[in-house]
């Protein structure tokens, strides 16, 4: 059975400022995404490039209250909502955090360095995160063994976040389809690439070497940084075109 | 003996016990150095830093190079340094000083030349402290008929006039560093006109010519890539360790940025042959009993990406010992997580102690060995020691990693001592 192939649109919460955030989420919801992650702003964006970095610091200067815009966020889609944030940040009040943002309405977290950073515990913290009725996107790259993702990826849901590059936004040389084929080789779960694609050209290139989707965010924001909303928008709308073609 | 040659590098990072810390900005950053790097490094060079392949094909190109520039390598057994220290133990070396360079520099610097070449570079650029890595550097752009610019510390500039000559021979420019060359150079001068330099000035110095003209800087250490590319050394060791029927069960390097010890080691932690690798350092420079585990840069000015490393410190200013090339302050990042995870054990022997084994070895075994090799040779002397002691019949097998026949000065001063 051939499935569809996923749209998972990340952006900012509250970027660049309520208003556009809000209907960029209800027109890109609109356009055909399927998934929707959302930045929290951490303390320090250390996996993230210049471009992410920058959308953090304006909204963290902008807003107080990032679960509620989780709530409205959630009032204008239906899709899936998962949290992007640093477990550094809240790993000393874990549970108030999942708690609040649970009840804010998200469905799941992604923090992407659970597995860097905290080696020896990880599977506590999957733990913790489903006991809350949390899923846990798990974010791999190229730089976590194989032994590793053979250990957690039945843990990561609604897919597996795969970045091939060392960092968001920022295009090196890689070689997608060897990469994509190696991880495929570890796992049976429905693989999302991201991390500083580049092109339209890329994107077909993970599609065809398995990828089961398409993460996007570092060019949504140079789009509104850029060109304003409907700039933006218009991205969502080629990469979903060049997902339903393929 | 070219089909000895294995033709395909080795990754660690698949196997690794945990996921390795990627390279990052720095929370104030304004621009991403990251990317940076793509107008520093061949474009194949950093697909080949960020791979996850656990093989990597090495093109046929870089292999008859290789087997030009004296690969395979000898792997020798130091059978009358084991008699005068009177031990049951067996004492295997791999002689990586029988290169043309005369040290296993060669073995990342001919594919790093390689690959500029191919994309059209006219010219590649690099730092050098004790002179091997700018030989290596100097030779390989030769063979690939590019140009080459050297910075190399002033102090070894001026005390190592043989291996200026050498590069020179070869073909490459070299400048005593700082220099007026560059702005970071001559900020330098200016702050102290009478500057010994150092790795980090030389290296901060060759980047940002690189950047300014648009040539390809050849890295010399402790980026993954380098280490994938070393990787050759254990690779063919372990077939000739197959080919006698020994299995050795210690494996010994000495560590700068950590580029021949894991070129030798890794291999063999990969195909679980061994039970310990012991990294070895100088006492004076104290990378492992000093040195932390954190976020740094491995170069001075900061240009390149933070790698997490052990450190002693960026600005960290190496006393003037003569191992020129164990003078810096970080090590690759895949050593250092399993230096911390203690799949790696690590030592530390001061300038005299290894002078004492370079006599020692150069006696039994004919090779007058380089200062930084001469750190491996002292932790090898000391298992086969202790091996007597408990009467062991281990095997111990270190990296020889190159020769001191340019490093006369420094045997004239001990022997002066
Ligand atoms: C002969 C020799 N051995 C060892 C080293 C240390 O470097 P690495 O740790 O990268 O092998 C050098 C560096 O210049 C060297 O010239």
């Amino acid at each position: 059975m051939i499935m569809k192939k996923l749209l998972v649109s990340y952006i900012t919460l509250g970027y660049p400022n309520e208003n556009d955030y809000l209907k960029f989420v209800k027109d890109a919801d609109d356009l055909g995404t399927d998934i929707f992650e959302l930045g929290y702003p951490p303390n320090f964006a250390k996996y993230d490039g210049p471009l992410i970095r920058r959308s953090y610091l304006k909204v963290k200067s902008m807003y107080k209250n990032f679960s509620e815009l989780i709530s409205r966020t959630r009032k204008i889609t239906r899709k899936k909502i998962i949290v992007l944030t640093y477990l550094e940040n809240i790993q000393n009040n874990l549970d108030e955090f999942l708690g609040t943002i649970k009840s804010s309405g998200a469905d799941g977290v992604l923090l992407p360095d659970l597995l860097i950073d905290f080696p020896e515990n990880y599977f506590k913290y999957l733990n913790r995160i489903s006991e809350k009725g949390l899923d846990t996107v798990i974010f791999v790259s190229p730089f976590v063994p194989d032994k590793i993702i053979s250990d957690v990826y039945k843990f990561s849901s609604p897919f597996l976040y795969y970045g091939v590059r060392p960092t968001t936004g920022i295009v090196t040389p890689v070689n997608i389809s060897s990469l994509l084929k190696r991880l495929k080789n570890l796992t049976d779960s429905r693989v999302v690439v991201g991390f500083g694609l580049k092109g339209l050209e890329e994107i077909k290139e993970a599609l065809s070497a398995g990828a089961d989707g398409i993460a996007i965010g570092s060019a949504y924001v140079e789009a509104f940084e850029n060109n304003g909303l409907s700039s933006a928008l218009d991205v969502v709308k080629r990469v979903r075109c060049i997902l339903d073609d393929f | 003996m070219i089909d000895l040659i294995p033709r395909y590098w080795y990754n660690i990072v698949p196997d690794l016990n945990r996921p390795l810390p990627p390279p990052l900005d720095p929370e104030d950053s304004d621009f991403s150095r990251i990317e940076l790097l793509n107008r520093i490094i061949p474009k194949e060079v950093l697909r080949q830093q960020f791979t996850a392949e656990r093989y990597v094909k090495i093109p046929d190109e870089v292999i008859e190079l290789y087997s030009l520039a004296g690969r395979p390598t000898p792997l020798m057994r130091a059978k009358r340094l084991e008699e005068l220290l009177d031990t049951p133990a067996k004492i295997y070396f791999k002689y990586e000083g029988a290169t043309h360079s005369g040290s296993h520099k060669i073995n990342t610097a001919i594919p790093q030349a390689y690959f500029a070449r191919e994309e059209g570079v006219e010219r590649v650029v690099t730092e050098t402290g004790a002179g091997q890595w700018g030989t290596a550097v100097a030779l390989s752009a030769a063979l690939m008929k590019i140009k080459s610019t050297i910075f190399m510390v002033r102090v070894s500039y001026e005390q190592k006039p043989g291996r200026k000559t050498v590069m020179k021979l070869y073909g490459a420019e070299v400048y005593p560093s700082p220099s007026e060359i560059t702005e970071y150079g001559k900020n330098e001068l200016a702050k102290n006109s009478a500057n010994p330099g150092s790795l980090g000035i030389a290296m901060s110095e060759a980047i940002e010519y690189v950047i300014k003209n648009d040539y390809r800087y050849l890295i010399g250490s402790v980026l993954e890539v380098v280490l994938l590319h070393q990787s050759i050394i254990g690779l063919e060791a372990i077939k000739q360790f197959e080919f006698i029927g020994e299995e050795p069960e210690v494996l010994i390097g000495c560590v700068g940025g950590g580029s021949n010890f894991a070129g030798f080691a890794y291999p063999f932690i990969g195909s679980k042959i061994g039970s310990r690798y012991i990294a070895v350092s100088s006492s004076e420079i104290k990378k492992f009993s000093k040195g932390v585990y954190e976020y740094d840069f491995p170069d001075s000015a900061g240009l390149l990406p933070m790698l997490k490393m052990i450190t002693l410190g960026k600005d960290y200013v190496p006393p003037p010992i003569y191992s020129g090339g164990l003078r810096y302050h970080g090590l690759a990042p895949t050593l250092s997580l399993m230096i911390k995870d203690k799949i790696i054990e690590w030592m530390e022997f001061s300038e005299k102690e290894t002078y004492s084994a370079a006599k020692l070895f150069a006696n039994a075994q004919g090779i007058i060995p380089a200062p930084e090799s001469a750190h491996a040779i002292s932790a090898a002397i000391k298992i086969a020691k202790e091996a007597k002691e408990k009467n062991e019949k281990k095997i111990i097998a270190f990296n020889l990693s190159g020769h001191g026949l340019l490093d006369l000065s420094y045997y004239q001063k001990m022997e002066a001592k």
